[in-house]
């Protein structure tokens, strides 16, 4: 180790040593491998959110206006739309960590037949593309779906509506985000090694505290980036709203696009995108710093 | 075994575990006296681990009984035996503090703040790490770790101790020194441990008695001198120490390795294997009654040397005072003697 350490130093000062010429090609190289990617960068990201960014402070007349933003904080309709979207947004947030959370705590605590089939299939959703699981969701839950077929052949008659309502949008992102979010976490439980667990019963402790004072705390930063990854994926769905979402209110997604090409205002469009862009890095920010943060537990 | 009822702590009876796959243990049976240091040893996979999370409550076990006290403790989960693991690896909380490692137990038995500062510092002291309870695993060596996995275990003042293999992951003589603290400490508080291993020098160097397992059966139970000197079967003989094996033939007189003759006090018939360790291999007149051999080799090991010895009963090891074993030369023909040996059937 020591030996290596000093090898690699003696090496570093070599090349340090070769001429100021081999250092200008390297760093010349360095920068002719950088340009590509920083390229891609700014011309998917950074000028499109630069001209939306722009575009959301013109009026009509192109001038630089508010009115935007107003019309989409103020306007019955946009206010009701952002609602919606939010609370769609942060609720199947909270329900898929849930679900995912239990789901990869059961796989893995338990062994048996039944958990060996689960952890096969889980992810299969991940697999589907997200047309057809919307399509399958119609078939299955429609006016006329499956569901409601055998309900009726067994004498229900009342069912909860699904198809065009909160209710299927929030069944979509769950059947979308739940396999992730459960594989996500199931890596990080599966880093808990058994005689953690083990030592922790041998001195005293029973289940809630083992999950209180154990698991959470050595899988938080999972969740962390799981809620984003949902909550980032949610806010800008746009397939299954479209699909088999309400007509009013709109989701954020299916709200801008409508906005933009059947009424052709490019600004409010604009205006929420550049909302949906805020949120999602304000996410991105906390994410990020939770992830820098030195964790005095790591090496 | 030869331990009186009264002076029982633990005790194991007719403990069976049988795995899907078939592995497992047998017949066990143990009684383990308060204050000794009883060491599990076997091959790997022979099932001493198996044993031990049996006693800590970690596996249930098909059949048999498990008593601490005279009392059984099989119905009871982990946290409510009064037993403590040291595992062999990952024993620490990496997300806790030294302190909180070793507080957390106390602080569910709702021990007072005070009492549990003492208490930590305490112990720290004793396994020679004080001054870091704001220390994280990470932050310490592989030694250092698995020294407060054994103070958190202490800690805990359990009835019996387990070990599973505790310094297997530490270089050979971080080991040494390790096995040397914890039989202080053990002989210190008057403790009772169990202590899994498969290293026989660690076996036989720390414990009070020593339990052989071979293939999920108990082979031997005896103090560290009786495993060494009389191997009760020939797994033992193999597996502890270095050993001799000559073919050998017996008879109602005696068992016969060409020219030498023993008792036969076990009553063996026909094929034997003689086992004979290399200290008690000697070099004798060619006067003298005794087995010739050709030397293969002389190997001086510090202060002694091993010689190899081809006889007519097989490739012979003898130990040698240095001085002595200068004269010899390879090929040269020597005359042997044995001070000592065991016997063993072939058959079995
Ligand atoms: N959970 C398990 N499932 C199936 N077989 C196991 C399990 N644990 C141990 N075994 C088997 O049981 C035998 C004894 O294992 P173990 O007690 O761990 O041995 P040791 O600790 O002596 O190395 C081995 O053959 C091992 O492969
Ligand atoms: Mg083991």
């Amino acid at each position: 180790m020591n030996v290596d350490k000093a090898g690699l130093i003696k090496m570093k000062g070599k090349t340090e040593r070769t001429g100021i010429s081999s250092q200008t090609k390297a760093s010349i190289t360095g920068l002719l491998m950088v340009i590509p990617s920083f390229a891609l960068l700014v011309f998917t990201v950074i000028i499109p959110i630069s001209l939306a960014v722009k575009e959301s402070f013109l009026d009509t007349d192109r001038a630089f206006s508010l009115k935007n933003y107003t019309y989409l904080f103020t306007d019955k309709a946009m206010q009701s739309n952002l609602m919606f979207t939010l609370n769609l947004t942060l609720i199947s947030t909270a329900l898929t960590l849930l679900i995912g959370y239990l789901l990869a705590i059961y796989l893995r605590f338990n062994e048996g037949r039944i958990t060996d089939w689960i952890r096969k299939l889980y992810y299969i959703p991940m697999f589907v593309p997200g047309v057809i699981a919307t399509y399958g969701i119609i078939n299955m839950y429609g006016n006329h779906g499956w569901l409601m077929r055998i309900g009726n052949a067994l004498g229900f008659e009342s069912f909860p509506r699904f198809i065009y309502d909160y209710n299927g949008l929030l069944l979509a992102n769950l059947w979308f985000n739940i396999p992730f979010t459960t594989m996500l976490l199931s890596s990080a439980l599966a880093g808990i090694p058994n005689s953690v667990i083990e030592s922790a019963r041998d001195v005293g402790a029973g289940k809630i505290s083992i999950f209180a004072k154990f698991i959470v705390p050595m899988t938080y930063k999972t969740l962390l980036v799981a809620a984003t990854f949902s909550f980032m994926g949610m806010i800008g769905a746009f397939t299954a709203p479209f699909l088999i979402g309400p007509n009013a209110p709109q989701v954020l997604g299916v709200a801008m696009q409508q906005s933009f090409s059947i009424y052709h205002e490019v600004g409010i469009a604009s205006a929420m995108a550049v909302f949906m862009f805020l949120l999602c890095s304000g996410m991105g920010y906390f994410y990020i710093r939770s992830m820098i943060k030195e964790e005095p537990a790591a090496r | 075994m030869d331990v009186k009822e009264e002076e029982v702590l633990l005790s194991i009876r007719s403990l069976q575990k049988t795995y899907k796959t078939g592995d497992g243990v047998r017949d066990i049976n143990l009684d383990i006296r308060k204050g000794e240091l009883i060491t599990l040893l076997g091959p790997s996979g022979c099932g001493k681990t198996t044993v031990l999370r049996t006693i800590g409550g970690f596996l249930n076990p098909d059949a048999g009984e498990v008593k601490i006290e005279n009392q059984s403790i099989l119905h009871l989960p982990p946290e409510k035996r009064p037993t403590a693991m040291v595992f062999q690896s990952y024993n620490l909380w990496p997300h806790m503090t030294v302190y909180d490692n070793l507080a957390f137990g106390l602080k569910l038995r709702k021990t007072g703040k005070q009492q549990i500062r003492e208490k930590v510092e305490q112990v720290l002291k004793l396994v020679r790490l004080p001054g870091t309870e704001k220390k994280y695993p990470s932050q310490l060596s592989g030694g250092q770790q698995q020294r407060v996995a054994v103070a958190r275990a202490l800690l805990l003042e359990p009835k019996v101790l387990l070990l599973d293999e505790p310094f297997s992951a530490l270089d050979a003589k971080l080991r040494m020194e390790m096995r040397e603290e914890l039989r202080e400490i053990q002989a210190a508080g008057n403790l009772t441990m169990v202590f899994v291993t498969h290293d026989q020098e660690e076996a036989l160097s720390i414990s009070d008695r020593i339990v052989v397992m071979n293939s999920g059966r108990i082979e031997q139970v005896a103090s560290p001198q009786d495993i060494y000197d009389q191997p009760s079967s020939l797994f033992v003989a193999q597996f502890i120490g270095r050993m001799n094996f000559l073919n050998g033939q017996a008879s109602k007189d005696g068992i016969q390795v060409q020219s030498l003759r023993f008792g036969n006090d076990k009553g063996l018939a026909g094929e034997v294997t003689v086992a004979v360790r290399p200290e008690d291999m000697v070099m004798q007149d060619p006067s003298a009654a005794g087995m010739s051999g050709t030397v293969r080799q002389v190997m001086v090991l510090g202060h002694y040397a091993e010689v190899s010895v081809e006889t007519p009963a097989g490739m012979t090891k003898v130990f040698l005072p240095r001085e002595e074993a200068r004269a010899l030369l390879t090929g040269a023909e020597v005359h042997l003697g044995i001070s000592r040996a065991t016997a063993y059937s072939k058959t079995s």
